[in-house]
């Protein structure tokens, strides 16, 4: 319950950058806010459920960890709710790096983080299949929760009339082509790991994350529609990972080898919100919304020759983490 | 290893292949070849009378409509000329814009030349900016003004839309007329302002 408000309150933060992009919404009140504060609400009933629940349980040590990181990511989450309205009602239209924000995706952060140290503990205690599947619910809400502050880190979309909290463009294309990468092979093979490589569950996450970012990041915007058959081609190295993982039996050099291919596509990936980061430094144009493809498509063969090998390194590194975590998880 | 496995292999290897090649190269060139899109602004503008007293008031109302390609922003601006710093005289009656309208204040910084912000001057004259964003093919917005003008004379009011992004010159309003603060062409509406 926890993971599944975190999970709205991902979805409403993407469709809140697009919202912004396309509409410069000029209240706090917008469907994206709502749809972002019914999850924080959900999660908040999830972790008091969770509380109370651990509470009467006689293993309380095996998800101490996760209940107080779950309670210190919510503290974090409903402070940001009036943090951020009183900044709307004092600087107007904010970025999307700004403090409130910044607490708000903090909070996701380690709320999600919290709820899937529960979920892989309850998934090994199981030991049964059928749970399998609930490490997507759990990684989702993680992958959402840094891209928005990878994003966050890296997008120039934080030039407001009181603040100029956007990063120094090269900076935001050396942290993209690194952290990115990282974070798609990370998730995705975090996500199969605990499943002990199921096959399905790694191509199920990469194909919700697909949905959710089309959902809040394409569809919104008319003019770009088109792209949606470009974006879901990310499905065929995620299911080729999925495939490679179950042909090859999990073994080392396969791992390291799906680590490669999934940091390497994060371009595909992360688009469209990505144009905006290597456009401040390789074609410097106006980027309306209905010139993303333009704009992307003229420069992705090059983006993609110059970051292919950060790509590919991150990709190995994000798989190597992603598995000590997991057992780091599941030993604990 | 048997051969099945290693055609499994391969299989895979060959999509991730084409993947890439599909995505980062052959993709691209197809998309960068097409034309840009082309949102067409046109105007239409009413004045409630051309001949008033002194102290009395008029109407401007101006219906817009996107006739090309989706618009990621349409402007509508009505500027005056002959007033001050001050946009006293004048009255928002109604607006459906989805945004709310722009005061324009002389010595504002504003773009020009149709260059969507790269180019900029200072305001001479004071304006509103009415303005939605995106405005897909066909929509309509009115702004409905109400003006005083301080002084007898005649009382100019310049009316003009801009569709972005801005490609050709299909994609501002109107095709011909007198250049503005902004070099950009402005429809010129008169009202006698009588002693």
């Amino acid at each position: 319950m926890t993971s599944f408000g975190i999970l709205l309150v991902t979805v409403g933060g993407s469709w809140d950058i697009t919202n912004h992009l396309l509409n410069k919404p000029e209240t706090f009140f917008s469907p994206p806010h709502a749809l972002l504060y019914i999850g924080v609400a959900i999660a908040l009933i999830g972790t008091i459920v969770s509380f109370f629940t651990w509470r009467i349980i006689s293993d309380k040590q095996n998800f101490k960890s996760s209940i107080l990181i779950s309670l210190l990511g919510m503290a974090l989450l409903i402070g940001a709710g009036p943090f951020d309205f009183v900044w709307h009602s004092n600087f107007g239209l904010d970025g999307l790096l700004s403090p409130p924000h910044l607490t708000l995706i903090t909070g996701m952060l380690l709320t999600a983080i919290g709820s899937l140290v529960g979920i892989f503990k309850f998934i090994k205690e199981k030991n049964d299949s059928r749970f399998n599947y609930l490490s997507v619910l759990a990684v989702l809400p993680i992958w959402l929760s840094a891209s928005g502050l990878f994003h966050s880190g890296s997008l120039p979309f934080s030039n407001t009339e009181f603040f100029n909290f956007n990063p120094d463009p090269t900076f935001a294309v050396l942290f993209a082509s690194v952290a990115f990468p990282f974070l798609v092979s990370f998730c995705l093979l975090l996500s199969s790991a605990v499943s002990k490589y199921q096959f399905g569950v790694l191509s199920v996450t990469g194909f919700l994350f697909l949905v959710v970012s089309s959902f809040t990041a394409i569809l919104p915007n008319s003019a770009i529609l088109f792209t949606i058959p470009f974006y879901f081609l990310s499905l065929i190295p995620i299911i080729s990972a999925d495939l490679l993982l179950r042909f090859v039996n999990h073994h080392k050099q396969s791992v390291l080898f799906v680590g490669g291919i999934l940091g390497a596509s994060f371009l595909a990936i992360y688009f469209p919100l990505t144009t905006f980061t290597y456009n401040e430094i390789l074609t410097q144009q106006t980027v309306w919304p209905s010139l993303i493809p333009q704009v992307y498509f003229e420069m992705i063969t090059d983006v993609f020759l110059i970051t292919l090998i950060p790509a590919v390194v991150m990709g190995i590194v994000g798989v190597i983490f992603a598995k000590r975590v997991c057992n780091k998880i599941l030993a604990s | 290893m048997d051969k099945k496995y290693i055609a499994s292999l391969l299989g895979i290897l060959i999509l991730i292949a084409i993947f890439f090649s599909v995505t980062f190269y052959i993709y691209p060139n197809q998309i960068y070849q097409q034309s840009n899109l082309v949102p067409i602004p046109i105007l239409d503008v009413t004045l409630s009378s051309n001949e008033i007293q002194n102290g009395e008031s008029f109407v401007l109302d101006v219906v817009s409509k996107n006739t090309g390609d989706i618009a990621d922003i349409q402007i509508v601006s009505i500027a005056f000329p002959r007033l001050d710093d001050t946009l006293d005289a004048v009255k928002i009656k109604n607006y459906d814009f989805t945004q709310s309208p722009h005061y324009v204040k002389i010595g504002d910084e504003i773009g020009a030349k149709y260059s969507g912000g790269k180019e900029t001057i200072l305001a001479q004259y004071p304006s509103i900016e009415a303005y939605s964003r995106p405005v897909p093919s066909g929509t309509v917005n009115i702004i409905s003004v109400q003006i005083t003008p301080p002084e007898p004379g005649i009382f100019d009011v310049y009316v003009k839309s801009i569709g972005i992004p801005h490609f050709t010159d299909a994609s501002h309003y109107p095709q011909e007329g007198i250049l503005d603060h902004q070099s950009e062409l402005v429809e010129v509406y008169s009202v006698t302002v009588k002693p």
